[in-house]
């Protein structure tokens, strides 16, 4: 916690009211740093999303793809695009001390398979989709919030925002925000409540998403 | 004097307030890191709150949500959207009298000359002309008014037929109510059956806009109850700081409850399929 512990004397004399109002700010401020995080530009940032988005669009609007093939091509491209990895670590904060070798590796591969069976099955359902930039907003020094506005047939346009970070190199997304909602910490807050319940066992977290697991795979299977 | 409809949503405050006396247990305080995620959280009254979850779910199961498919299946879109826009014209008065007690001239004067347009032109707020015009609505709430005066959201709560909320937004609720001029108008059977009908339009219009959202986080999360806390409270802070995108429609309800953006979704006419 390098990047917390000078911030600390500071958050306290903070007003309560900025803490409790802001979880994302406080969630930032509690994120363990990450080593291999560099600053991003902004306009490199811009054009990652707009290539990952057409490619996106591309693979959900190809007419010559069934509904399978489609999830696969849009999992393939998420794969390439998302820091799966640390967003998994992100998401398991504090825990992951906890957690044994094992536990983390299969936390590790369980992460991967849901975030990927989870977003290529809502993407893969946006036929027809289109998607344009919006503004580009630097928001830390770390990573940059790329807007895009999302478009379906007969359907209100909706707002995304991605966060984008230079990890190992490569500018990778972290986060995906709707309207304020960011994914990454309703999860982690989600995955929190479950250890929790679970008595504070990380083993409970990672039952409940095999269950998890098996019950997309089924839904696919009929899907 | 508060009309009954008001004071059974107070009621039903004060009787959680009451069965919440189960309280979760602190973490110790040598474990510094379990004490800020339990500050974060600031669910004190968690096993309570869990229950009243429940209660909502079975509600929403067997009544609300199925009320709200019938609702989105009879209706077509565009009285819908006239029934929101309607809703939305109606709560204008505690938007801008919300707008002003935070000290925003800018979005109070949107809010007012978008009420006179909308009123007229809009035929009593059906259309939303102000919005073709470029002038999109905002929402507001006392519960946001307290946030930026400095209230702290005092604690986690879920309401049952309410959804989540707080202390801080409970107690904007009853302070929307008190300013809305439409609480104050009036007696008599037709005045009481109109605020009826408009709570009732309320809650089913809120609800369709969720169906989406709600059968998400069903679908989707290994702890709904958790999931719609953390989303409950970034969607506020938003809301707090006014950061809602371009093109927003007025929400129909003050607090959302469910932490999604109902400010934004004429919602889609049809669900995909699972």
């Amino acid at each position: 916690m390098t990047r917390s512990a000078p911030v600390a004397p500071h958050m306290t004399a903070m007003h309560r009211r900025l803490l409790l109002s802001s979880p994302l700010l406080a969630a930032g401020l509690l994120a363990p740093p990450r080593a291999a995080e560099a600053a991003i530009d902004p306009a490199r940032a811009t054009a990652f999303i707009e290539a990952a988005g057409n490619e996106l669009v591309a693979a959900i609007n190809d007419p010559n793809l069934d509904l399978p093939a489609r999830r696969e091509r849009v999992a393939a491209i998420l794969r390439r695009t998302v820091d799966i990895e640390g967003t998994g670590r992100f998401i398991l904060g504090r825990y992951a001390r906890q957690a044994t070798p094992a536990e983390l590796a299969e936390y590790n591969r369980l992460f991967d398979d849901i975030i990927v069976r989870n977003l290529s099955a809502r993407f893969g359902e946006y036929r027809g989709v289109r998607f344009s930039l919006g503004r580009s907003q630097q928001r830390t020094e770390e990573d940059v919030l790329v807007n895009t506005i999302i478009e379906r047939p007969n359907q209100p346009a909706f707002s995304l925002d991605w966060r984008v970070s230079e990890i190992n190199g490569q500018p990778k997304v972290v986060d995906v925000i709707a309207e304020g909602t960011s994914l990454r910490l309703t999860t982690r807050s989600e995955y929190a409540a479950v250890i929790q319940r679970g008595g504070g066992r990380v083993a409970a977290l990672l039952e409940a998403m095999r269950n998890q697991v098996a019950q997309l795979a089924a839904r696919e299977g009929r899907g | 004097m508060f009309r009954s409809r008001c004071a059974l949503l107070r009621a039903m405050a004060l009787a959680l307030a009451v069965t919440a006396a189960a309280c979760a247990t602190p973490p110790p305080a040598d474990d510094p890191e379990a004490l800020a995620e339990w500050r974060e959280t600031n669910d004190p009254f968690e096993p309570a709150n869990r229950a009243m979850f429940e209660i909502h779910e079975v509600a929403d199961r067997f009544v609300l949500q199925p009320v709200a498919e019938a609702y989105r299946d009879l209706l077509p879109q565009p009285v819908r959207n006239g029934i929101r826009n309607a809703l939305g014209n109606l709560r204008a008065p505690v938007i801008l009298a919300n707008d002003l007690l935070q000290g925003n001239v800018s979005r109070a004067r949107i809010t007012l000359g978008r009420f006179m347009v909308n009123s007229t032109l809009g035929l009593g707020g059906i259309l939303d002309v102000s919005r073709e015009w470029g002038v999109p609505g905002h929402s507001e709430d006392f519960g946001q008014t307290l946030a930026v005066w400095g209230f702290g959201e005092g604690f986690y709560m879920f309401v049952p037929l309410l959804g989540p909320s707080s202390l801080r937004d409970l107690l904007g609720q009853a302070g929307d109510a008190a300013i809305n001029p439409l609480t104050w108008l009036g007696q008599g059977a037709a005045v009481d059956a109109a605020g009826w009908v408009r709570l009732g339009l309320t809650v089913v219009d809120t609800r369709e806009a969720l169906l989406e959202p709600i059968d998400q986080v069903r679908a989707t999360s290994l702890d709904p109850y958790a999931t719609l806390r953390s989303a409950y409270r970034q969607r506020r802070a938003f809301e707090i700081e006014n950061r809602e995108s371009f093109g927003g429609r007025v929400a129909p309800a003050g607090t959302t409850g469910f932490g999604q953006g109902v400010t934004q979704p004429e919602a889609p006419p049809r669900r995909p399929g699972p």
